[in-house]
């Protein structure tokens, strides 16, 4: 053998991936729920799109609780004497416990109708549902040696694939009403064309990009992860749900299904490559 | 002449009354003995699997004009670190005075964003079971033997160098041992693109092992399979 090194360990592995796209399902959902406070064709998916958004909360908190290799020591990150808040994961994990806090409260205004107290925490729920995809791309963005993560892009387009999953779950939640079907297509429609044109820039970047952007480029184009990021993320993911719900078929309810299981496979894709792209190249140096 | 911006208020670079340990790798003189290697690891009782110092090593040129090139790798200690900006409880922090970049063990919760923010793959996640020490399952990195420098001796690995390889001293001194070779040889830092100042300086390294991403095209098999024997999570 003419060389010898040490192996190093990828530092976050799928399970954050999966939480990345569950809580992104989850603030989505909320939003959809407190829009139905503004809109009469969100209305059908106020208590469902809420339930759901609650649940995947608590599922998404859960994850991330069980992958700190300390879990009993989450509650430091509450701690005013130890917060760091040039980490975003400070931040993040203040939104996370507020956003809770405010689900609850709007639970509790739901369930009473109370159309005045019910519109100020959809108000104030929904901007701090906006801002977990946003921390979690910050949570990314900050490291300045990371190649695909590192750009300004990475808020913005996690909360564009919020949005986009969000709307593919909601899709099953209308109970059959036309008008949140319809709705729920638009917003598949928009956020999914806005997904993709960030995931065009951001391919674009990244193969121009220096040594190690090009690096992540040629792993997020080939072999497994290849087939990941682009088959499955891009292609099957993004690019064929868009067809499909431009297409007649994508106005009746098994074309919008289709559409929408797609989004959500398409959607973990993405995040798992976005995830895993920008971490394989330094396990090397 | 124009200076260098102190970007951030955590560099302490030519700040009187300040000290700022470095180290000064003259790879010219290793002779890849990994004695620092195993020093490091008896003086901390590191781990199976992982290292705070770790001495890679490239075979260049073609036979019969062949060379082994070695790296020694350990924490840069960085001016402006990024994983003590990155850790949201601040368990990793900086001393001002010395420039120790450091760790509460007892604060750490795992969540590995200074590990994902280490340009120089330093960091790494203690494991579940250790023989003699209680200081698990948080992330550990080489301290520069701070708990050594301190009672006025150098890092193990400087200690044990046969060949005199390691230099270790304060940098803003000008009479260090350290200053002097910085100012007398051509040095490289790792990366100095990403901004951090390392605080490790190369004189003589080899660009097969400083370069980011070489590594991909030359890919060392053994270690892949040992990364896969090691890494039980399936975290790579």
């Amino acid at each position: 053998m003419n060389e010898y090194t040490v192996f190093h360990t990828m530092a976050w592995p799928s399970a954050y991936a999966i939480y990345f796209f569950v809580i992104g399902i989850s603030s989505a959902l909320f939003f959809f729920s407190a829009l139905s406070w503004f809109r009469e064709d969100y209305r059908p998916l106020r208590e469902n799109a809420f339930y759901a958004s609650f649940v995947l909360l608590a599922v998404g908190g859960l994850l991330l609780i069980g992958d700190l290799s300390q879990p009993g020591r989450f509650l430091n990150i509450l701690n005013p004497a130890y917060l760091n808040f040039q980490s975003p994961l400070a931040w993040g994990g203040l939104n996370l416990i507020s956003f809770g806090l405010v689900a609850v409260l709007y639970f509790f205004m739901m369930r009473k109708g109370d159309e005045v107290n019910g519109k100020r925490l959809a108000i104030i729920g929904s901007l701090l549902a906006l801002g977990l995809p946003i921390y979690t791309g910050f949570d990314l963005t900050v490291h300045q040696h990371r190649p695909v993560w590192n750009t300004p892009l990475m808020p913005v387009l996690f909360v564009g694939l919020s949005l986009v999953s969000g709307a593919a779950v909601a899709s099953f939640l209308t109970k059959g009403s036309e008008a949140a079907n319809s709705a729920m297509r638009r917003m598949m429609l928009w956020s999914g064309g806005a997904v993709g044109a960030m995931l065009i820039s951001l391919l674009g970047t990244t193969a121009y990009g220096g040594v190690g952007a090009e690096l992540t480029f040629m792993f997020l184009t080939s072999g497994t992860l290849g087939l990941i990021f682009i088959g499955l993320g891009i292609i099957a993911g993004t690019a064929v749900p868009i067809v499909l719900l431009l297409a007649p078929l994508g106005r009746q309810q098994v074309g919008m299904m289709t559409a929408s299981v797609l989004i959500l496979v398409g959607g973990m894709a993405l995040r798992y490559s976005i995830l895993y792209g920008g971490q394989i190249l330094q396990t090397y140096y | 002449m124009t200076q260098e911006l102190l970007m951030s208020s955590t560099e302490t670079r030519g700040r009187p009354g300040v000290r700022r340990y470095a180290m000064v790798i003259d790879v010219r003189r290793c002779i890849g003995c990994m004695a620092c290697q195993v020093a490091c690891k008896a003086e901390y009782d590191v781990p199976l699997g992982v290292f705070r110092t770790w001495v890679p090593y490239r075979v260049t040129g073609k036979y019969p004009t062949v060379k082994k090139q070695f790296l020694p790798r350990l924490c840069n200690h960085c001016d402006d670190p990024p994983c003590v900006r990155a850790c949201p409880v601040e368990a990793t922090y900086k001393l001002e005075d010395g420039g120790f970049v450091l760790q509460h063990y007892d604060r750490c919760i795992g969540c590995k964003a200074c590990m994902a923010s280490c340009p120089y793959n330093a960091r790494f996640m203690l494991p579940e079971h250790r023989t003699y020490t209680d200081i698990t399952k948080v992330v550990d990195k080489c301290t520069f033997c701070y708990h050594r420098v301190i009672q006025g001796l150098v890092p193990a690995c400087v200690q044990t160098c046969v060949g005199r390889s390691r230099i270790f001293g304060d940098i803003n001194d000008p009479n260090s041992e350290v200053s002097q070779l910085v100012a007398r040889h051509a040095t490289q830092v790792l990366r100095p693109e990403q901004g951090t100042k390392p605080h490790v300086f190369y004189i003589g390294a080899d660009r097969s092992l400083t370069d980011y991403g070489r590594a991909v095209y030359h890919k060392d098999e053994q270690a892949d399979i040992e990364r896969a024997a090691f890494n039980r999570n399936k975290h790579i």
